[in-house]
């Protein structure tokens, strides 16, 4: 059941991102959506459940990119381990992971930009960067809670109903 | 008692014609009205009240049932519509696309987008067109207003395409006018940049530039886009020239892959 609903967010988190967000001007910087999910795992779900769905969902989303291979897995795999590690020292409910959505964007940003520096020299690539990771960073700080909040209530749910039946 | 029975009738009969023939009104008659008219007055408003508050609440019930049904009807008809513009639109975009094909000699395969990279850093698409249609990888991607992008990945009904603004890009280009030769790479920005033209060439802002035909992958004289910058730095034997792509890759719909690339001239429209 954990494994279905996994799929099921994802899947519609990978569609919406692919095929929606981009026809949405508002939504021209918005961040990964499949961050919040692999925050909410490394917050709430326990490593041996969630790491190789963490590996073959980077892996996925690697074959749907048009960056080197590997890219994804490598951001997804250290922001799980990041977060697992940050939780040994932060109470789950502390203030302070209001911000782990934006931490996970702006570190998947850097991962992202030191890949693409190494294709050699562009001039409009500060500016845009610099554009780019702060407007992800905000929409992460504004609305990367809710989507945790929301993973984490349905998952509560769907295990409690599944508990009754 | 019959007689005074007919009598009476005559009479009355009398008064009766004497009474038609002039109207006269008498004290008594505009006493009742005094007194009976504010009754009549009272009971008449009353009646209209109530017949208004039927008419305005308790009828509207079914007035109200009629403006849903006309609410849904006029929905009904905004989203026909709304499927009719959209249909036109795209039959006007199909057009396009078809006489476009009509000018290129090469054999092509129509596709549609359907999906974005899930990352603003790289730019490719995903299309619903892969090996079972004869796609394969490296094909060149066009549309009417000039090249898109290569396919760099295949699945069975599916591919991926990446497109010429992504920094992984390179097209060997040339400047229409001058026939200088260049190699276009994607930049950050939507835009590209030509790189390896030689200072001493003659390129001008405005100056349109095709495809060389010259990497095997691109037929010979498609448009890439337009000279909007040039960089002539005092060192180095190269300068910079922006080119800015003809096609809007953020309203890519349909792509035309071409399957027979560099073994067939193409011919422009122009």
């Amino acid at each position: 059941m954990t494994y279905c609903f996994y799929i099921c967010v994802c899947l519609c988190l990978v569609i919406f991102q692919t095929t929606i967000i981009p026809h949405i001007p508002l939504f021209n910087n918005f961040y990964d959506l499949l961050i919040p999910f692999i925050s909410y795992l490394g917050l709430f779900r326990p490593i041996r459940e969630s790491i190789l769905f963490i590996l073959v969902l980077g892996f996925l989303m690697d074959n749907l990119s048009g960056g080197p291979l590997g890219l994804y897995v490598t951001t997804y795999f250290w922001l799980f381990i990041v977060v697992k590690s940050v939780i040994k020292y932060v109470h789950v409910n502390n203030i302070l992971l209001l911000f782990i959505v934006a931490a996970g964007v702006l570190m998947e940003n850097i991962i992202f930009i030191a890949s693409i520096s190494m294709l050699g020299p562009d001039s409009q690539f500060l500016a845009i960067t610099v554009r780019t990771v702060i407007f992800q960073i905000l929409w992460a700080g504004c609305t990367g809670f809710f989507f945790i909040t929301i993973f984490n209530h349905i998952h509560k749910k769907l295990e409690s109903w599944f508990v009754v039946y | 008692m019959i007689v005074g029975a007919v009598a009476l009738i005559v009479v009355n009969i009398i008064i009766l014609s004497v009474n038609s023939s002039r109207y006269s009104s008498y004290e008594s008659g505009r006493s009742t009205i005094f007194f009976i008219a504010p009754f009549q007055k009272t009971v008449t408003k009353s009646v209209q009240f109530l017949k208004n508050i039927w008419g305005h609440y308790f009828f509207l019930v079914s007035v109200a049932r009629e403006n849903d049904n006309l609410k849904k009807a006029i929905n009904r008809a905004i989203d026909k519509n709304n499927k009719y513009r959209e249909v036109e639109i795209s039959n006007f975009r199909l057009r396009n696309l078809l006489n476009f094909r009509k000018t290129m000699t090469n054999q092509v395969l129509v596709a549609e987008v359907i999906g974005q990279d899930p990352s603003p850093w790289f730019k490719t698409i995903i299309i619903d067109k892969g090996k079972s249609d004869g796609v394969e990888k490296g094909l060149p991607v066009v549309v009417p207003e000039g090249i898109a992008g290569q396919v760099i990945d295949i699945s069975y009904n599916y591919s991926k395409v990446l497109l010429i603004i992504d920094r992984n890009s390179a097209v060997d280009a040339l400047v229409q006018r001058t026939r200088d030769r260049g190699l276009i790479k994607g930049e950050s920005d939507g835009k590209c940049l030509s790189r390896y033209v030689l200072r001493k060439h003659d390129v001008k802002i405005g100056d349109i530039v095709v495809s060389s035909g010259l990497d095997g992958v691109f037929p010979k004289g498609l448009r890439v886009g337009y000279v909007t910058e040039i960089v002539k730095s005092n060192s180095g034997i190269f300068q910079e020239v922006t080119v800015m792509p003809y096609v809007d890759f953020e309203k890519l719909e349909e792509v035309l892959v071409v399957l027979d690339s560099p073994k067939h001239n193409f011919v422009s429209e122009q």
